[in-house]
């Protein structure tokens, strides 16, 4: 790892003064991915600037939505009362992501800007058209059985590794932003890109921005709500597929639904033909199985990664399943 | 010329980085021997050799003043420079647990944080777990269960073991199992550390 | 003697005697000794597969703050040992060893190039990252499955086809299984990194703090390479973070940093990082398995055929006893076995836990299940109608074996007679419930090694060892054994080991190290209650006078007549009486001519309950016994613990362990723990483990037979029956991740 400074500032508008003005640094939060990126020498920021003195941490209730702080522990929010009783979906999602020591260390907004972890990205004496612009995708004709099969460019076919992220543009959420030209928002389902023929660019935040929070709209899905992750060992491992499914099933009619799948795209990927698919119709195993049928329209997948459709598939059914029959 | 241009790019930003920081409500955490360095364009080796910050740490209740690069992980400083070397170094990148530590009572891997991060924090290791030479109700029940082999990534085991305790997340068998699945122990002795953690959990006394 | 073992405050049942220091984190592993003025070394590794490097550029790595010295071969002093014929870091079985730095060759990918010393870690760390290098480069090769072709057999009449009766008479069975079985390759990736840390405390002295599981081996490797003085080369390994095989030889990194301390003139740590874990110590060599087996319709074996097509290094030839198991294992008349390798542009494989036996067992207990299935007959009901009463390849009686009661005993404690043996019969919910069980055996093996004891005068004694432990609870076992041998309570008793300056002790592998240095331990114990009785009864009007040492009795540290305990004398009353401030012996020891007379193998079976999620593919272990004839069990705790950890190693081996190459580099593309999966806890359930714990008449004193490769031995093919027995899917290729299920 390089020298850097270091830098702990204890206001918002300092935070992005110092980050803005200097082409290479970068905040740092929790760290669990940066500092990562930064012993593999994948990332070399000069200056770090530590926002954890930001008051960013509060999670509260507003009018129509519900708020929480970029710096919010990921194990906070999964554990917080308003998260499991208004959003359950997302304290489910965070709870598959890691270990319960990363969970302690990553924040929110550390974790819908980590990284992918495509081993090629990881590894800078392999080519990465993320990591090195122009230097080939290293994935595309190699070792990428966990790689995209939706919304991947022959430049790069990495996958956002988020589990929370699956959850928050299932349900809605926004991403609040602060940066040199004042306060925006960003819905999270346009927060993540597509690579196309940027894929260095994860995400639709400018330089200098720092992401303040996020807001979730209330909901109805507090009750049938089911985070699915399909790995290779039964917990912290990244997703083969991972599937947030929210159901608000009145009766046994689904009034409303959500779906979204993770490791399958560079975002978190929202199946809105499929939960167009499951509304206004009886909550059957039938019925997810059309659902799931739409959801892999269009899926394309690679050498070692094909099995993610049929295992997507299945995956939304059971998704949909356990969600459903919960009470 | 690569390496001509980043030193030249170092000085650059540290410059413009000491420009910045007078306007800033910021701690800059370098000290003047730097401020020199980087104002009068030493060489680089000079410039960095230097460049450290001053620390304070509370580690096991001891407080520390240390002066430390600021990309020293808390996991090697623990280790190389307090000689605190009941914290191991497994992977180094937060895939297998054997750094846990507790700062703020919370378990966290301490190679994923910069030490200088953790000023001001309270840091407890597992040499700071027993209480002189009576062990920890959970270092007991680690040697009645046989919840280890080798003993190499049982200082982790036990910190994370404590913490799922405190956490509230080992009332049966399957949590303690998915709440400790951050500490990997390629020996194999799951089964009795999750017995030695079901006993210290059932025996009720504060971990 | 050993008969109430286990019973409470009895030796077979003892907690660790280093649990305290390991549960505190006062044990010290090789990195962790606070040394003065240490410098830290990184190593810099090739990104090319095969060629030559034709320019290192260290330059701006030597500018850079904090750095003491780079060593490459461009600079390297010569490492004596390399130049004569006498091979410092032997290879284990044959080929000539990498020379780390004394020339430009690239062998493999993430071979060590050069290392930079620096006052700090990070320091290091970051120069090494500044060290450019300029490659020739050549075509490589890295996949087995791409040159098979070239495979050859391995020299020495160990590996020569075997043929008993006729070849390939499976075929001409009226049932018959023909299938190939390929496993990948697997990484030790013990949790501790290999370290080293050296101090040359004179021109011709070294003191090596290593991560080895042989503290006498390492010093004889380094003795060799540098031509040093034995006294003059001391070897320390305290305590040893897991090995599993990885640490069974001195790797070129330990001659690399050993040359850089003595250029740099301080000590020196490297610790090697996790993705050097995957090409610098080894890992489980990809093998390719074809498997014919046939049988009459009664179920009785007619021919089992074993092929294995595995690989190594182009520098060096790794073998192992892949094919072995089906030479004897059943009673079968006709048996051929044939074993090749290939040399491939990789870094040498070796022994990882269960070996080849391991990998073999995967193959042969795979293809004797489905000929089980293939003759409607019950998969245990097979074995045992093909029991053999006699090692079948070497003519020769088992000095014991008790697989009959191995899985009499496992089928129940699981429930196997309850089950459906139906293939894809049972279910909860969406999850498909199956049950397998396999059989697993190793050779029980005895070595050398040489014991001291020192019995004090205050009744306290020091056994010591040049023997390392990593993991398995040596000291545990030999105070066991001292403590039960001798007759003296086992808190009086204290074993030394990790320091190559103690007697000569065994290197800790194929499960040897009870057998071999419990006999040592055994054997001082007898030779000290000798030596105690000729000094009490040398005194003047000693009740034992003209005693003989077989009517005595050495009880709770005393001696008396079996005739008469009332009457006895303590140890230290025998010392104080005459004086003497302790007995000090040491003794060699060794077995006799037995293993020419009995065939000598530990057994193991596994019974696993798997559960398959009908949808996603995903498997999960919920239920696993595992029952073990290793002869007599000296701690039940420790070697239950060692037994559960052959599970979750299977567990691993079955269900996730891949290291992964992207062929077009020739390296690695899973090297760190989050992409190379070993189990985690919520991946392995509660396990039973069974002991026959039936003493071996002819192994050994003790009569123990090791158990530390049989617990991983046939337990993933154990769990591929299961999830064939579940699902009717028969995975032939490791791991059994869920994609191959749906």
């Amino acid at each position: 790892m390089r020298q850097f400074t270091y830098l702990r500032p204890s206001t918002s508008k300092a935070a992005i003064d110092a980050l803005s003005k200097d082409p290479n640094a970068q905040f740092i939060a929790g760290g669990t991915n940066l500092i990562d990126l930064m012993k593999k020498g994948v990332m070399a920021p000069e200056k770090l600037v530590d926002i954890n003195n930001l008051p960013l941490k509060e999670i509260k209730k507003q009018t129509g939505n519900l708020h929480i702080g970029a710096l919010a522990l990921n194990s906070d929010v999964s554990e917080n009362k308003l998260v499991t009783q208004y959003h359950p979906l997302l304290s489910l999602a965070l709870k598959a992501g890691a270990s319960a020591q990363l969970r302690n260390m990553a924040t929110v907004g550390g974790n819908m800007l980590q990284r992918t972890r495509c081993f090629y990205f990881y590894e800078p004496s392999l080519p990465c058209n993320k990591r090195e612009p122009g230097s080939g995708c290293g994935a595309l004709e190699g070792v990428n059985r966990m790689h995209a099969i939706f919304g991947w460019s022959d430049k790069c076919i990495a996958v956002h590794p988020s589990d929370m992220a699956i959850a928050m543009v299932a349900l809605d959420a926004s991403v609040l932003v602060y940066g040199p030209k004042g306060n925006r928002r960003i819905p999270f389902q346009d927060f993540h890109r597509l690579p196309g023929d940027t894929p260095e660019k994860d995400n639709s935040l400018e330089k200098g921005e720092l992401v303040m929070g996020v807001e979730i709209p209330d909901g109805p899905f507090t009750k049938n709500v089911h985070y699915l992750k399909v790995r290779d060992r039964a917990s912290y491992a990244f997703a083969l597929v991972s599937v947030a499914a929210a159901l608000n099933i009145s009766g046994k009619t689904i009034k409303d639904a959500r779906l979204a799948m993770g490791g399958v795209a560079h975002k978190p990927w929202r199946l809105l033909d499929a939960e167009k698919a499951l509304i206004g119709k009886p909550a059957t195993e039938e019925t997810f199985k059309q659902a799931a049928d739409i959801a892999m329209r269009g899926a394309k997948g690679f050498k070692y990664n094909s099995f993610k459709i049929p295992m997507g598939k299945n995956a939304i059914l059971d998704a949909l399943k356990t969600a459903a029959a919960k009470v | 010329m690569q390496e001509n241009e980043n030193c030249k790019n170092i000085k650059a930003s540290r410059r413009d980085f000491f420009k910045q920081s007078s306007l800033l409500a910021a701690i800059a955490l370098t000290p003047s021997a730097v401020i020199n360095a980087a104002q009068q364009e030493w060489d680089e080796k000079v410039a960095s050799a230097i460049e450290e910050v001053s620390v304070q740490l509370d580690v096991n209740g001891i407080k520390h003043s240390l002066s430390i690069e600021p990309r020293v992980t808390l996991l090697d400083l623990l280790r190389e420079q307090l000689h605190l070397t009941g914290t191991k170094k497994g992977c180094d990148h937060g895939q297998c647990g054997a750094c846990t530590v507790h700062v703020n009572g919370n378990r966290i891997n301490s190679c994923m944080t910069l030490a200088v991060m953790q000023e001001g924090k309270k840091i407890t290791t597992i040499e700071g777990l027993a209480k002189g030479d009576k062990l920890h109700p959970m270092q007991e029940a680690f040697i009645k269960h046989d919840g280890f082999q080798c003993g190499y990534c049982t200082p982790g085991q036990i910190m994370s073991a404590v913490a799922c305790i405190r956490e509230g997340h080992a009332d049966t068998e399957a949590e303690i199992r998915e709440y400790m699945s951050g500490n990997i122990c390629r020996c194999g002795a799951y089964p009795n550390i999750v017995d030695a953690i079901m006993e210290v959990k059932k025996g009720g006394k504060k971990v | 003697m050993w008969e109430n073992l286990f019973s409470e405050g009895k030796p077979g049942a003892l907690d660790r005697v280093d649990g305290k220091q390991k549960v505190t984190g006062a044990a010290k592993y090789a990195a962790e000794y606070n040394l003065g003025n240490l410098s830290h070394a990184v190593l810099v590794e090739s990104t090319i597969a095969k060629g030559r490097i034709k320019n290192i550029d260290t330059k701006q790595a030597e500018r850079a703050p904090g750095v003491i010295g780079i060593i490459h071969h461009g600079n390297a002093p010569k490492v004596p040992g390399y130049d004569t014929g006498d091979n410092p870091a032997k290879p284990p079985t044959g080929g000539e060893p990498f020379r780390i730095f004394q020339n430009a060759r690239v062998y493999f990918a993430g071979q060590p190039i050069a290392v930079v010393v620096a006052d700090t870690y990070e320091r290091a760390l970051y120069a090494a990252t500044l060290v450019k290098t300029e490659y020739d480069k050549d075509e490589h090769e890295t996949d087995v499955e791409e040159n098979k072709d070239k495979a050859n057999r391995p020299k020495g009449p160990r590996f020569e086809d075997y043929v008993r009766g006729e070849a390939n008479a499976y075929k001409t069975a009226p049932v018959k299984v023909e299938q190939e079985y390929i496993l990948p390759i697997e990484v030790h990736n013990p949790m501790e990194l290999h370290a080293t840390t050296v101090v040359w405390e004179a021109e011709d002295k070294v003191k090596v703090y290593d991560k080895t599981q042989g503290v006498k081996a390492t010093q004889k490797s380094i003795m060799d390479a540098f031509k040093l003085k034995e006294q003059n080369v001391q070897v320390i390994a305290d305590f040893v973070g897991g090995g599993f095989g990885s640490a069974l030889r001195t790797w070129p990194h330990v001659i690399a940093v050993i040359l850089a301390a003595k250029k740099v003139n301080r000590p020196v740590k490297l610790v090697l990082t996790r993705p050097q874990m995957f090409t610098m110590v080894g890992y489980r060599p990809y093998t390719r398995q074809r498997m014919g087996v046939g049988a009459t319709m009664d179920g009785k074996l007619v021919g089992i055929t074993h092929e294995a097509i595995s690989e190594t290094s182009t520098y060096e030839e790794f073998t192992e006893g892949t094919v072995n198991m089906s030479k004897f294992m059943y009673a079968c008349p006709n048996v051929n076995t044939n074993y090749k390798i290939v040399a491939l542009d990789k870094s040498t494989p070796t022994w990882m836990r269960g070996p080849g036996e391991a990998t073999g067992a995967w193959a042969l207990e795979c293809a004797i299940d489905e000929l089980a299935y293939a003759l409607s007959i019950d998969p245990v009901q097979f074995r045992i109608k093909n029991y053999a009463e006699m090692d079948q390849q070497r003519k020769l009686p088992w000095s014991s074996n008790f697989l009959k009661e191995c899985y009499e005993k496992g089928a129940e404690a699981i429930g196997w007679n309850k089950r459906n043996p139906k293939v894809r019969s049972m279910r909860e919910g969406d999850w498909l419930v199956g049950y397998g069980m396999a059989t697993g055996t190793f050779g029980a093996g005895r070595g050398r090694a040489t014991a001291k004891a020192t019995l004090l005068a205050d009744g306290t004694l020091l056994l010591q060892s040049a023997v390392s432990d990593s993991g398995p609870g040596t000291a545990t076992a030999m105070v066991g054994i001292a403590s039960e041998t001798l007759g003296l309570s086992p808190s009086k008793i204290t074993f030394d080991l990790g320091d190559s300056s103690l007697p000569p002790g065994p290197t800790q592998g194929g499960s040897t190290t009870t057998s071999t240095l419990g006999s040592a331990v055994y054997d001082i114990c007898i030779a000290l209650q000798q030596k105690l009785l000729e000094v009490a009864a040398a005194k003047e009007g000693s009740f034992l006078k003209d005693a003989k040492f077989e009517e005595l009795s050495f009880k709770d540290g005393a001696i008396s007549r079996k005739t008469d305990s009332a009457k006895k004398i303590s140890y230290t009353e025998v010392l104080k009486q005459s004086n003497l401030p302790q007995i000090e012996l040491t003794k060699d020891s060794q077995g006799g001519d037995e293993r020419s007379k009995y065939s000598m193998y530990s057994f193991s079976v596994h019974f696993v309950q798997v559960h398959v999620h009908s949808l996603t593919g995903v498997v999960r272990v919920k239920k696993a016994v595992t029952v073990a004839d290793a002869g007599k069990i000296v701690n039940k705790k420790t070697a239950g613990s060692q037994m559960i950890g052959g599970v979750v190693g299977g567990i691993g081996m079955a269900l996730m362990e891949e290291g992964i190459f992207d062929h077009r580099f020739g390296r690695y593309v899973n090297n760190n723990l989050a992409d190379y999966h070993v189990p985690v806890h919520a991946d392995v359930p509660h396990v039973e483990v069974l002991f026959v714990d039936k003493k071996d008449p002819y192994t050994n004193p003790m009569g123990t037979k090791g158990l530390g490769e049989i617990a991983i031995i046939g337990f993933a093919p154990a769990v591929a029956n299961a999830v064939y027995h579940a699902t009717g899917k028969r995975i032939r290729e490791l791991p059994i991740t869920p994609d191959k299920l749906i």
